[in-house]
């Protein structure tokens, strides 16, 4: 087959798997959030409230779409497409199952984090060209923290590198095969748990749209799509945080005790499955802990998490190097 | 002595006990609650077995009112038999208070359980609750029959009834008994 055809059918295979991934997570993030509030959720439009979504999704395409009096036009209009961009970019090197993978890039770590590094940009740029003061705030605090964040979360997954040797994502998770990265690497598990929910912009820590004090931070003055593509990207960001949790220390496709051989194509079901429960556990973290204070998140990433990776990666590094002169010649 | 991060896994635990508790809402256009015995929402009429009204005309309720938002229009018959034109109630002005209820002394309005009162425009809290019947001609209340009562006097006792019956065909008669009767009981 043509390879241009096969390229473009990947990024539009990537693209529906975020759009479809956006109407799940709101459905399910509604639904979670409702159940563990002692509620509901949506319930009125299809069997449990399913297709309120759907509704939604038309309701943000249909609906006016004023632009505020004073916006920086260009970068109004550009920063939607900044945000998005990336996050759909990020796709690419997701490994689904040793095969399933649209780009299999050998340095599919780097790249994930390199586009994922983007996204503060966009953010930025919605929140200083909205001209409001909420926006400017909600812009500056997630470049603040996704930077301060960015490096711990990077040392955190150092380890499985170091221990995998490779930056490849399916190589790091098949070199899972005997035990999954988060037992032997607990601290690092849970800083890159805690980073990452920074980095996804998940409840304890999203001060960029703290509704409590910026109305809806960068996003405040978009309405419409625009701000249907903020959201659709902050939800895929929630995905690949996700993804990359499951590939770098839960065993990404693998199940204990199954031979990834019998699995067939049920591989990327179980790590679809697997990320969804980690999914699921970030959004049972938004629903019980109250949002940090802005300092409170800074002084933490750089006063804590920054030494704690730092140390984490050194002795890890020491392990893997010492680890085949004491036991002799494991790998 | 609590272990550092120990309110997080608390608050974790306290979260999933409540979503493994299950939804309590109760999703009220398509599902309701029962509705306390006693619960006070409109005044409406409170019917006999036989469904008809008991209202007499008296304007006991109408004097009672706090809000003078209930309006009694009653024609007097020649005879003294009384004709309602009009009971009016605005249910907009209505705190609910029962006192109509409390002063009726015939029973014959009570607070409604019916609480979706919410009407689209203002004139439709005007009710009307009667138009154009005629009043209930008052009944003088039997003797009540009370053990100790019929020991003291058992022919008033058993007289009672027929006074009764009596004073149902005759209003006029049935005033001027009115101290008798209450002395009995």
């Amino acid at each position: 087959m043509n390879i241009y055809l096969v390229a473009l059918l990947r990024i539009l295979a990537a693209l529906g798997l975020m759009l479809l991934n956006g109407v799940v997570l709101i459905y399910m993030l509604r639904k979670v959030l409702g159940y563990l509030h002692v509620r509901l959720g949506p319930m009125e439009l299809g069997p449990h409230g399913m297709f309120q979504t759907l509704a939604d999704v038309l309701k943000l395409l249909t609906k006016e779409d004023p632009t505020p009096t004073h916006v920086d036009r260009a970068l109004y209009f550009l920063a939607p497409g900044i945000v998005f961009v990336p996050s759909l970019m990020a796709y690419a090197a997701i490994p689904f199952t040793g095969t399933w993978v649209i780009a299999d890039l050998d340095l599919g770590l780097l790249y994930t984090f390199a586009i994922m590094s983007l996204l503060p940009l966009g953010l930025v740029a919605a929140g200083w060209s909205s001209a409001n003061k909420w926006s400017l705030i909600g812009g500056m605090r997630s470049v603040a923290q996704q930077v301060s964040y960015e490096v711990p979360l990077l040392m955190a997954a150092l380890s499985p590198v170091m221990i995998a040797g490779s930056l490849n994502l399916a190589d790091i998770a098949r070199a899972q095969s005997a035990v999954w990265f988060w037992l032997p690497c607990l601290p690092a598990f849970l800083l890159f748990m805690i980073a990452g929910l920074v980095e996804a912009n998940q409840t304890p820590f999203d001060m960029s749209e703290a509704e409590s004090e910026l109305v809806a931070g960068f996003a405040t003055e978009y309405a419409s799509m625009k701000f249907g593509l903020l959201f659709l990207s902050e939800f895929s960001n929630t995905f690949i945080f996700s993804s990359l949790l499951v590939t770098l220390f839960l065993g990404g496709w693998q199940v204990p005790f199954v031979p990834v051989d019998a699995m067939g194509g049920w591989a990327a079901v179980v790590f679809l499955i697997k990320v969804y429960l980690v999914i699921f556990v970030l959004m049972w973290i938004r629903g019980t802990l109250p949002r940090v204070r802005i300092d409170q998140l800074l002084a933490m990433g750089w006063k804590v998490l920054l030494p704690a990776s730092i140390v984490w990666v050194m002795l890890t590094g020491a392990a893997v190097k010492l680890w085949p002169m004491v036991f002799g010649g494991v790998r | 002595m609590s272990w550092f991060g120990s309110g997080i896994l608390t608050g974790l635990r306290i979260t999933m006990r409540n979503m493994l508790r299950g939804p309590i809402t109760v999703q009220y256009p398509h599902e309701r609650l029962e509705i306390p015995e006693r619960a006070r929402w409109a005044v409406e009429m409170k019917p006999d077995e036989d469904g008809n009204h008991k209202c007499t005309g008296c304007l006991a309720c109408e004097k009672a009112c706090p809000d003078f938002i209930i309006k009694i229009d009653v024609t007097t018959a020649e005879d003294r038999s009384k004709h309602i034109d009009h009971w009016h109630y605005e249910l907009g002005a209505c705190m609910m208070c029962g006192l109509c209820v409390e002063a009726c002394p015939f029973d014959a309005i009570r607070m409604g359980h019916d609480y979706e009162l919410a009407r689209t425009d203002v004139s439709e809290l005007q009710y009307d609750l009667l138009t154009d019947v005629a009043a209930v001609q008052p009944k003088r209340k039997a003797a009540v029959e009370r053990p100790g009562a019929e020991r003291q006097a058992p022919t008033d006792a058993s007289q009672a009834p027929t006074d009764a019956s009596r004073a149902a065909t005759d209003a006029l008669e049935a005033e001027t008994r009115s101290p008798e009767g209450s002395e009995q009981s």
